[in-house]
C-alpha cells in the first residue's frame, strides 16, 4: 500500500514537474517585471487556443512519426481544409458548426488521399509528402487565386474563439486519440505495427489498412487545426514553396515533452501537458514582449536542451548517482 | 531477366531522361513563345547553380541515412557574414573565405552537436534551422540598414558570370566524385547508410563519418553563399529562404534515395536542381499561375521518382 501510494507520488511528480517548473520560472519573470500572466480574457482565449492548436498538431505528427512515417504534409491539409470549409461556409452562409465539420471531413479526406498515395507509390513517405504539400499548397493557391480566404467581418464564423470551446474541443480530441489508439483493434494494431513491421504484418496485421487510416485521422484533426487557425484570426493566408511546414516544428518540442511524461501516464495526456507546457511559455512570450527572433532561439535551446536530457539520462543519471552515492559514503565515514 | 535488365537501366536513367525531356520541352515550348532561348538559359543557370553546388554537397549527409533541413539557413547566415565582412574590409577574398568558413563552422557545430550528445542529427538540424533563421534576423538588425545588408554591385559585377558559376560547380562536383566515387570516405558514407550496425561492426566510426559528411556540406554551403551574394548582393531575411527545402527536391528528383546507402549519387543532385528549375521555367512560358504550376511540379515530381526507385520497391510499406 505504502509502494504503491510512492510510486503514485514518483508519477504524479512526474508528470506535473515539467509544466508546474515551467510555470513557476515563468511567473518569477513576469513578477520580476511587474506583469501579470493573464491579465485579460484575452490572454486567457490565446492560451487555450495555442494549448489545442499545439496538442491537436503534436498528436498528428506523432501518428505517423512514431511508426517511422515522416509527414510534411500535416501543415497544408491544415491550410486546405480551412480553405474549403471557409469557402464554403462564405458562400453557404453556414455558422462555425458546419465549417468545423466540413474543415474535419475535407482533412479527413484530403489524408486519405495522402495514404492512398502513400500505399500505392510505395515510396518513402517523407518524399510523398514532400509532393502532397506541394500539391495541396498550390490547390489552396489555385482555388483563391492567390488572395487566400477572409471573414474578418462575418461575425458568426469568428465567433468560435472562447476558453468554453477550446476546452470542448481539447477535451474530444484528446479522449478521440486515446480511444482509437490505445482501446480499438486498430490501435492495437499499430502498436504492433510500430514496434515491429515485419513481424506484425506476417502475423495478418493489415498494414496498408492500418496506414491509410493512420492518414486519416491525422487529416481530420489537421481539419481542426485549420478551423482553429482561421477561426481564431478570420484570415487564410495562402503558403506556396513549402511556407506551410512551418506548424509542424511547433509540435517538436511537446512531442518530446509529452514523450518523456507519457513514462509516467498516457502517451497522448502526456502531449497534452506537452502542449500545455508550449502554450505556458508562448503566452510568457507575449506577455514579456519578446522578440520573436529571440523566441525562436529560447524554443530551439530548450528543443536541443531537452532532446540532450532525454538522449543522456542515464549518464546524467549516473553521473549525479555517483555524486549522491560518494555523499553517502563520506557521511557514513 | 533481359526484361528486367533492361527495366532497371530505364528506372536508373530516368532522372537523367526526365532532365533531357524538360530541356527539350523548354526549347520546344521557348521557340514556340518566341522567347530569347539564350536568356533563358542564362536564368536557368542562375537559377540552379546555387542549390546544385549546395545539394551536391549535402548528398553526403544524405547517402549516411540523415538529413539536414537547416542547410537555406546557413546559406543566409554564412551569405550575411560574408557580406559583412565584405563591407569592413573591400576584400573579395576575405568576403569568400568567411562565407565558406561560417558554413563550415555552422555544419561541424550541428554534427558534433548531435555526435557529441548522442542527438537524432534531423532534429538537432531543425533547432538549428530556428536558430539560424532567428540569426539572420538579429544580422541584419545589426548590420544592415533595416531590412537589408548590401554589397555594392558593383563590387561583384565581374564574378556574376555564368563562367565563373559552372567554374565553381562543376570544380566542386568533380572534387566530391573524387572524393565520393575514389576514396575510402566514400565508401565508408556508402556502407553506414546502407547498414549502420554492420558498418560499426566492421570498426567505422559513424561519428566521424557525420563529421566529415557534415563538413563536405559546410564547403557546398559556403560556396553556396558567395554564389548567392555574386548573383543577389543586397541580402534580406528571405534570401536563400527556399534553398533548403529546394535541396531536398533536387536530390530525390534526380534520383538519389533519400534512405541513403549504396545507390547514393553526386551526380543526383545537379541533375535534380537543374531539372526543378527548367520544369519552373516551362511553368512560366506555359503561363499557369502560381497555385497550379506547383501542382504540375508536384504530380511530376512524384512520378519521376516512383519510375526511378520501381526497382526498388519492398513487400512492406517504406519507412
Amino acid at each position: 500500500m505504502k509502494d504503491s501510494g510512492r510510486s503514485m507520488g514518483k508519477r504524479l511528480v512526474g508528470i506535473l514537474a515539467i509544466p508546474v517548473g515551467v510555470l513557476m520560472i515563468i511567473l518569477i519573470l513576469c513578477g520580476a517585471k511587474g506583469i501579470r500572466l493573464f491579465a485579460t480574457e484575452g490572454n486567457w482565449i490565446a492560451f487555450f487556443q495555442a494549448t489545442a492548436t499545439v496538442m491537436i498538431t503534436t498528436i498528428v505528427l506523432s501518428i505517423n512519426l512514431n511508426s517511422g512515417r515522416f509527414d510534411f504534409s500535416i501543415g497544408s491539409i491544415s491550410l486546405l481544409s480551412s480553405v474549403i470549409s471557409a469557402s464554403i461556409c462564405i458562400r453557404f452562409g453556414l455558422a462555425t458548426g458546419p465549417m468545423l465539420l466540413i474543415s474535419i471531413i475535407a482533412g479527413a479526406v484530403l489524408g486519405l488521399c495522402s495514404g492512398v498515395v502513400y500505399v500505392l507509390v510505395k515510396l518513402p513517405p517523407i518524399i510523398i509528402s514532400l509532393g502532397i504539400t506541394l500539391l495541396y499548397e498550390g490547390a489552396a493557391f489555385t482555388v483563391t487565386n492567390g488572395y487566400g480566404v477572409s471573414f474578418v467581418a462575418n461575425n458568426e464564423l469568428v465567433s468560435f474563439p472562447s476558453v468554453f470551446n477550446y476546452i470542448i474541443v481539447i477535451v474530444l480530441c484528446l479522449a478521440f486519440a486515446i480511444v482509437v489508439f490505445d482501446h480499438t483493434k486498430f490501435g492495437y494494431d499499430y502498436k504492433a505495427l510500430l514496434s515491429g513491421q515485419k513481424v506484425a504484418v506476417e502475423t495478418g496485421i493489415h498494414e496498408v489498412k492500418n496506414a491509410i487510416i493512420c492518414y486519416t485521422i491525422a487529416g481530420g484533426m489537421m481539419g481542426i487545426v485549420g478551423f482553429l487557425s482561421a477561426t481564431n484570426t478570420g484570415t487564410i493566408q495562402m503558403a506556396l514553396n513549402f511556407g506551410s511546414i512551418s506548424i509542424m516544428f511547433t509540435a517538436f518540442l511537446p512531442m518530446f515533452i509529452g514523450g518523456f511524461i507519457g513514462r509516467f501516464c498516457n502517451e497522448k495526456i502526456g502531449y497534452f501537458i506537452g502542449a500545455l507546457t508550449m502554450a505556458f511559455v508562448s503566452l510568457a512570450y507575449a506577455r514579456l514582449n519578446v522578440h520573436s527572433s529571440v523566441q525562436q532561439i529560447i524554443t530551439a535551446l530548450l528543443l536541443v536542451g531537452f532532446l540532450i536530457y532525454l538522449n543522456n539520462e542515464k549518464v546524467i543519471k549516473n553521473i549525479f548517482g555517483f555524486r549522491k552515492r560518494r555523499a553517502e559514503k563520506n557521511y557514513e565515514v | 531477366m533481359k526484361v528486367d535488365r533492361w527495366k532497371r537501366y530505364f528506372a536508373n536513367l530516368t532522372p537523367v531522361i526526365g532532365l533531357l525531356v524538360l530541356m527539350g520541352a523548354f526549347f520546344v515550348i521557348g521557340t514556340k513563345e518566341d522567347i530569347n532561348i539564350t536568356y533563358g538559359l542564362q536564368t536557368i543557370i542562375n537559377q540552379s547553380v546555387v542549390v546544385a553546388v549546395v545539394a551536391t554537397g549535402a548528398v553526403f549527409i544524405y547517402t549516411l541515412g540523415s538529413f539536414d533541413i537547416s542547410l537555406g539557413a546557413a546559406v543566409a547566415v554564412s551569405a550575411l557574414m560574408g557580406a559583412i565582412s565584405y563591407n569592413k574590409t573591400k576584400s573579395i577574398l576575405v568576403m569568400f573565405l568567411v562565407c565558406v568558413s561560417v558554413a563550415i563552422l555552422i555544419s561541424l557545430f550541428n554534427s558534433v552537436l548531435a555526435s557529441f550528445f548522442n542527438l537524432p542529427v534531423f532534429v538537432t538540424t531543425i533547432a538549428m534551422l530556428s536558430v539560424l533563421n532567428a540569426l539572420v534576423l538579429i544580422l541584419i538588425k545589426i548590420n544592415g540598414t533595416g531590412s537589408q545588408i548590401a554589397v555594392p554591385a558593383d563590387a561583384v559585377m565581374d564574378l556574376d558570370s555564368l563562367g565563373v558559376k559552372l567554374t565553381v560547380l562543376i570544380l566542386f562536383v568533380i572534387v566530391c566524385i573524387i572524393l565520393f566515387n575514389f576514396t575510402s570516405i566514400g565508401r565508408m558514407q556508402k556502407f553506414i547508410g546502407g547498414n549502420a550496425t554492420c558498418a560499426k561492426l566492421t570498426g567505422i566510426s559513424g561519428s566521424k563519418m557525420a563529421i566529415v559528411a557534415f563538413a563536405i556540406a559546410g564547403i557546398g554551403v559556403g560556396l553556396g553563399a558567395f554564389l548567392t551574394i555574386i548573383y543577389a548582393p543586397t541580402l534580406t531575411k528571405d534570401t536563400a529562404s527556399s534553398v533548403g527545402m529546394d535541396i531536398i527536391i533536387a536530390i530525390v528528383f534526380g534520383g538519389m534515395p533519400v534512405s541513403g546507402g549504396a545507390r547514393s549519387k553526386i551526380y543526383a543532385a545537379v541533375i535534380g536542381a537543374f531539372s526543378m528549375t527548367f520544369l519552373g521555367q516551362i511553368m512560366i512560358l506555359l503561363n499557369f499561375n502560381s497555385g497550379i504550376g506547383q501542382m504540375v511540379k508536384a504530380a511530376i515530381f512524384i512520378i519521376i521518382v516512383y519510375i526511378a526507385s520501381s526497382n526498388h520497391k519492398n513487400k512492406l510499406l517504406p519507412r
